[in-house]
């Protein structure tokens, strides 16, 4: 009966708003159970234990697992043997769009063999051995760190989405890149596929080596692909920027895998896990003076590399420059997949970071200050693929701070969720963005939607921007974005943290309707971009939107016409007065379409396979959380402190599910009011005079805070200081040095210069010379 | 005989190039090095891979002696540690060759003749168990290299060529005094002279802990001009600047590790107690020459020059991992000597081949090349990824555990650091430097991604850049770059008889190091298997004798009394006799 209690607060605690809604639980039960908190704090150390066991031996994995990371890898051999052949067909993008989509078939195979029980949760294949060093007596002590797969329900979710969009994307990327077919093309894919390998070794990797080498892969996959037009000085330095951040948080994640490997004395998942649980047993029990601090670091650590990867302060202004790269990159690499690794690195470390005490509370205090920085940013900007790269800076900081408040199954969801709405806006930008010549300026778009083969986008658009703002009930942004609010609200130690994620919903919402109001719908009006800045990536002969050769015809008139319908004398565009701005093909669309179904699906997701939703249901049997029903033990032992805090009296979980819908809907209409009603030109909207209310913040928002200067001034500048002065103390001083010890056989030498100049081979006598007497010498000091 | 007939199969070819007219003395040196690479490759074959600490393919005594009364002799034999930078020697020598046949076309045999002597002489470092021979080949190496870069050399070949040489050969005759001193020590104790490295190892660390620390600083101050570490370094950018192509490739990739080796096969093992007490200053040196180095880098115009300074942090790395004296960082440190060979003479080699185009190295009049040579910048990327430390290439395995080695060696773990009781860090080994110590090292790792990057951004993306009289080709405005060589011959003329983008040739000399950075960051583990016994047994030397002698009190041996020194020598020998069995057990 005991343990049914347990289950039953766990089940309280993590209570979904439905289920609230239907049972409407009273609050106040809390406290009544808090009696049987020590029985409680047995049976969840024996919970805990048992999981543990579970999760300490994994099971065999079938090798054909092996096939997810190594089919991308057959596809950047592909497209690199494509650019070596220069092949110049669209031969790339179909290897590419063939081998993911094998690799996400494997990927559901295993989830499905998972889920049936065929797969042991988890289990470990173990493919080759990558790096092992012994050392000790006996070799009693090892490293090692093999190409080897943890397999569980974690590992699967991630995998689903990586792949599954990774594919989708991949064939919206054969359109996209259409203009660059040749070498660009072959390039593009090669980089494409390598990031996808990357990212399985990162997930899938069963040691935390290897989730180090998809790691700094997946950043140079990013690298190469933000500085695909390389001849682009800005798209070169936004990709040195990226790795070079990225490495700094690479080198907090290269020390916490150390310290784990010499107090762990393995990086392996299933030994770590295995090892920590006489800590996690301390912890279910309330010993928390039983785990060293050099344990609570680790977390600490780790969680530099997590910041670094997914963008969150202070180490996050790589990613809105990363927005240089071709939209599909941005759309897979830089908001739906590769920047959730931090996400998935916590996910998968959970029970480490549950050991300290600070770890957690820090990673939702910076996801909560991110999420908040990013909108005020976002709110200001005018590039509208900035403005969805600040909100998916935004929506990273929700993931850490749901992880930060202990909803990792939250946090998991809103990454499901986001990496589909996400996704789709920001391949509804690059549409946009295709079509008119690499228009991005909000300022001078409009009505895009509602142009003749639109359609399509602009539903997209609409689909996006609904699950980003969480409009109430039917969008799966809502949703996921629900259940780490009220987690938050729940916890009594976290309430700032829902205050600050509550205010920022109103602010995602503004913002996110701001984009649409302005550019999809309204009048019809646009000026094309400069169109070298979209595709000035290869030599290939002739560029230009005309020479795409796709996109329906039809349209092209239209567009025009709306042009000219809408075109503001003196506007200095003339050069463009012929431009037809081409709508999207079918690849596009179809992606797009899948994509807004997929985003309304994802819905269903939280109502099915487990009682928060199929990804808590995941996240549930996975490293995650079993040591989350550790914490909460630890809690109820401190005397029932387990108990919800409360929205005003009410269930937080269920105040939030209305709350925050009120919240979106305020800021929906907010742009509405402000971005659409009475609008008639692109350029202006009520909302400019509303600037001068908030003084200079407006424009210091539009600056960014001045963040980037701000490192410049502390950071840069003073290395590049330090580095000009390094260089000349070197020639100065240590050279110096050394020239005045050769200036003396300089001038004694002068004497020997008939040797020197006569034959270079001098040296080579005077040499023989020299060891000629050091043998003398010896030969004296024997006698 | 093996390795005799090993070292001297260049100096055959040598003289054949001598004898031979100007036009076979390239084909001859070809056929040199490959018959190193094919010998070494049989030696490889025909290696005792299980026992890998043991020293193979021995000169027979009888047949070596050289100098009767002296001792000194021509013993050769290699363990794996041996093993493995023989065959990276093998394998650069036929490489540099491919890679000179456009750059040198004056003084052929000159230049291709002292090629194979430098190759005998580096192999004779890495095979000699004797030290008389070892300081022989060691220093022997200079001579080539002075020649190469003072006839082959750029505009101020002279001066680097003679700070090259004046600067390492001052070091090295420190060190050969440190190894005279304790021969002389060793033939006043018992009346023979001998330079037999293990006699002399065994002997060397029996001495009291001072008189080790005046031998390691001998050896070190030798070495360490070699390596280079800093301060002792500034030879290093001059001459790699000045150097043929061929010649900075052997530089970095070979000359450079018999440095790190001498500190590894010899500094270590002789001077244990003095290297335990001096590891946190030779850390530190490494830790300042890898951050000062790297920024230096940073602000370098001269490509050359930036990858030159870019060994002084790299070796910075590599002798870390010796000062951990832990199996982890050793191993990684001696892989770092190959894979640092590798990818940084895959730079050197690259960047000659621009230079050989546009005849500059300054990032000023070069850029974007991207555009105009798409295979060289994609090799560029990729060995400037390896040098950078990206995991799944080779660089990456050896720095990782160069830092980890380092991480690792601290007394402090389980002594109260960061709240760790006794047993509660199984993963740390005995040393003094520890986390901080790799922490402030991995900042390298920073700085070489900001370096390295702002190279690649600078000569590989960005808006073409050419120097003038390059610039205005009449198929830049027909789309080129991804057209190969085949629709420009026209162009030749302009590059020296190259073409705008690599040739087959050139390729063919940097697909092998490709490979191998590919292959030593996939699979290191056969290799780092290897290396495990023979890397044991001198950390486990380092730590044994080192915890032993800084207990002793330090005496000044002229001081000590002949009967008591002539104890603790013999005790001291019959512990190095048994070293492999006994050591291990008392390792921790």
């Amino acid at each position: 009966m005991g343990f049914m209690m347990t289950l039953s607060t766990i089940l309280a605690t993590l209570a979904s708003p439905i289920a609230a809604l239907a049972q409407s639980e009273p609050v106040h039960a809390a406290p009544q159970e808090a009696g049987h908190a020590a029985e409680q704090v047995a049976h969840a150390a024996a919970h805990v234990a048992s999981k543990i066991e579970a999760i300490a031996a994994p099971g065999v994995g079938p090798l054909w697992l092996l096939l997810i990371p190594v089919l991308p890898l057959v596809g950047f051999v592909l497209s690199a043997l494509c650019a070596a052949f220069r092949v110049k067909s669209k031969l790339p993008a179909w290897l590419t769009v063939l081998c993911l989509g094998a690799s996400f078939a494997v990927t559901l195979a295993m989830y499905l063999q998972l889920s049936s029980g065929q797969i042991a949760n988890p289990s470990v294949a173990t493919g080759f051995e990558w790096i092992k060093v012994s050392w000790g007596l006996g070799d009693a002590h090892s490293m090692v760190a093999n190409f080897g797969l943890y397999i569980d329900s974690l590992t699967c979710l991630w995998m689903l989405f990586v792949t599954g969009l990774a594919t989708l994307i991949g064939l919206y990327a054969s359109e996209y890149m259409a203009g660059d077919v040749g070498a660009g093309y072959c390039r593009f894919f090669a980089a494409f596929n390598l990031f996808v390998f990357s990212m399985s070794c990162l997930v899938m990797g069963d040691n935390l080596l290897l989730l180090y080498l998809g790691w700094e892969g997946v950043g140079l996959c990013s690298y190469l692909l933000i500085g695909y037009f390389y001849k682009k000085p800005s798209a070169v330095e936004a990709g040195k920027k990226a790795f070079i951040v990225n490495r700094i948080g690479d080198l907090g994640l290269a020390l916490g895998l150390m310290l784990t490997a010499v107090h762990f004395d393995s990086i392996e998942y299933s030994v770590i896990f295995a090892k920590a649980q006489p800590y996690l047993t301390a912890l279910s029990e309330g010993r928390l003076g039983d785990i060293p601090a050099v344990v609570q670091l680790i977390p600490v650590l780790l969680m530099i590399g997590a910041f670094g990867k997914s963008a969150q302060l202070p180490l996050y202004v790589w990613l809105p420059d990363a927005m240089e790269g071709p939209t599909p990159v941005s759309a897979l690499i830089h908001a739906a997949t590769m920047v959730t690794a931090g996400v998935y690195l916590i996910a998968r470390t959970y029970p480490l970071f549950l050991l300290s005490e600070t770890a957690l509370p820090i990673v939702a205090w910076t996801g909560a200050l991110t999420a908040l920085l990013a909108a005020t940013i976002g709110m200001a900007q005018f590039d509208i693929k900035r403005i969805m790269a600040y909100s998916t800076v935004s929506q990273l900081g929700y993931m850490f701070a749901g992880l930060g408040v202990l909803t990792s199954g939250g946090a998991a969801f809103h990454v499901f969720t986001h990496a589909f709405f996400k996704a789709m806006l920001f391949l509804s930008c690059g549409a946009v963005m295709h079509g008119f010549a690499g228009q991005l300026d909000l300022r001078k778009l409009s009505g895009v939607g509602s142009m003749p083969g639109w359609r399509v986008v602009g539903i997209a658009m609409l689909v996006g921007c609904l699950n980003l703002a969480g409009f109430p009930v039917i969008t799966s942004g809502y949703w996921s974005k629900d259940m780490i609010l009220g987690e938050a609200f729940a916890n009594p130690h976290m309430v700032a943290i829902g205050w600050i994620l509550l205010l920022t919903a109103g602010l995602t919402a503004y913002y996110t309707f701001r984009v649409y109001f302005r550019v999809f719908v309204g009048p019809k009006y646009f000026e094309p971009g400069d169109e070298v800045h979209g595709h000035g990536g290869d030599d290939h002969g002739s560029h230009g939107a005309d020479a795409h050769g796709h996109g329906s015809h039809g349209t092209d008139a239209h567009g025009h016409k709306a042009h000219e319908e809408h075109g503001h004398a003196g506007h200095g565009h003339d050069a463009h007065a012929h431009f037809h701005p081409h709508a999207p093909g079918w690849a596009i669309n179809t992606v797009l379409a899948i994509l807004a179904i997929a985003a309304f699906a994802v819905i269903g997701l939280r109502f099915v396979g487990g009682h928060e939703g199929w990804v808590s249901g995941l996240i549930e049997h996975s490293s995650a959380n079993y040591a989350g029903h550790a914490m909460y033990a630890a809690a109820a032992s401190h005397g029932g402190e387990h108990a919800h805090a409360t929205f005003f009296g009410y269930d937080a979980h269920t105040a939030m599910m209305y709350v925050s819908g009120v919240v979106g809907i305020v800021g929906i209409l907010t742009a509405f009011v402000l971005h659409y009603v009475g609008r008639t030109t692109a350029a202006k909207s009520k909302a400019d005079a509303l600037l001068p209310l908030v003084g200079p913040l407006a424009k210091w928002a539009q600056g960014k805070w001045y963040v980037d200067e701000l490192y410049n001034a502390i950071i840069r500048v003073p290395l590049l200081v330090l580095a000009h002065l390094f260089h000349l103390i070197d020639k100065a001083i240590v050279d110096g040095i050394v020239d005045l010890f050769g200036w003396v056989p300089k001038f004694t030498g002068s004497s020997l210069r008939p040797s020197q100049s006569g034959a270079l081979h001098g040296y080579a006598l005077s040499m023989a010379g020299g060891l000629a007497v050091l043998v003398l010498i010896v030969v004296m000091v024997m006698k | 005989m093996m390795l005799a007939v090993l070292i001297l199969i260049p100096l055959a070819a040598a003289v054949m190039v001598a004898v031979a007219p100007a036009s076979r003395a390239r084909s001859i040196a070809m056929v040199g090095m490959l018959g190193v690479a094919a010998m070494t490759g049989y030696l490889l074959f025909s290696f005792d891979w299980e026992h890998t600490a043991a020293q193979q393919f021995a000169l027979d005594e009888e047949s070596s002696r050289l100098i009767g009364p002296l001792g000194v002799s021509v013993s050769m034999s290699v363990d794996s540690i041996s093993m493995m930078l023989v065959a990276l020697t093998a394998l650069l020598g036929p490489i540099c060759v491919a890679a000179s046949k456009t750059a040198i076309t004056e003084r052929v045999k000159t230049y291709y003749a002292w090629m194979l002597v430098l190759q005998s002489a580096m192999l004779g470092v890495f095979c000699a168990r004797d030290m008389i021979f070892f300081y022989t080949c060691f220093e022997f190496t200079l001579i080539p290299m002075y020649i190469m870069i003072s006839l082959w050399g750029s505009t101020n070949r002279k001066k680097a060529a003679a700070k090259f040489f004046l600067y390492t050969f001052t070091g090295s005759v420190i060190a050969l005094a440190g190894i005279v001193y304790v021969a002389w020590s060793y033939a006043d104790r018992h009346g023979t002279w001998t330079f037999d490295a293990d006699t002399l190892m065994r002997w060397s660390r029996s001495l009291p802990a001072a008189t080790q620390g005046w031998v390691l600083g001998a050896l070190l101050l030798g070495f360490a001009v070699k390596v280079p570490l800093f301060p002792f370094h500034t030879w290093l950018p001059l001459a790699h600047t000045e150097a043929p192509t061929a010649g900075s490739v052997i530089l970095a990739g070979v000359l450079l590790k018999l440095g790190t080796y001498g500190l590894v096969r010899f500094a270590m093992p002789f001077a244990p107690a003095a290297f335990v007490t001096y590891s946190p200053a030779i850390a530190a040196v490494c830790v300042v020459g890898i951050l000062y180095g790297g920024l230096i880098c940073w602000v370098q115009t001269d490509v050359k020059k930036l990858v030159a300074y870019s060994s002084v942090a790299h070796l910075g790395f590599c002798v870390l991992g010796l000062a951990s004296y832990n199996v982890m960082g050793v191993t990684g440190s001696i892989l770092y000597m190959i894979n640092h060979g590798l990818s940084t003479g895959a730079l050197f080699l690259l960047i000659g081949m621009v230079y050989e185009r546009y005849h500059t190295r300054s990032m000023k009049e070069l850029g974007g090349l991207a555009s105009k040579m798409p295979v060289w910048s994609t090799f560029m990327v990729f060995f400037a990824m390896a040098s950078v430390g990206l995991p799944g290439l080779n660089g990456f395995v050896s720095e990782f555990m160069c830092l980890f080695g380092a991480f690792q060696a601290s007394d402090q773990w389980g002594a109260g650091l960061w709240g760790t009781a006794a047993g509660q860090t199984p993963g740390a080994t005995p040393g003094h430097l520890g986390a901080w110590v790799a922490a402030i090292a991995g900042t390298g790792m920073v700085v070489a991604a900001m370096y390295l990057l702002y190279m690649v951004g600078k000569v590989v993306w960005g808006p073409l850049v050419e120097p003038a009289g390059h610039s205005s080709h009449g198929a830049d405005t027909h789309g080129h770059g991804s057209h190969g060589q085949g629709s420009h011959g026209h162009d030749t003329h302009e590059h020296g008889g190259l073409p705008r983008d690599l040739t087959g040739r050139e390729i063919g000399v940097l697909v092998p190091l490709a490979a191998l950075c590919i292959f030593l960051g996939v699979y290191p583990s056969p290799v780092i298997k290897a290396l495990k016994d023979p890397v044991a047994l001198t950390t486990d030397e380092v730590v044994n004798f080192g915890k032993a002698r800084t207990a002793m009190p330090l005496v000044p041996p002229a001081n000590v009394a002949p009967a008591g020194h002539q104890d603790n020598a013999g005790h001291a020998s019959d512990a190095g006799q048994n070293d492999v069995s006994q050591h291990k057990e008392t390792a921790r």
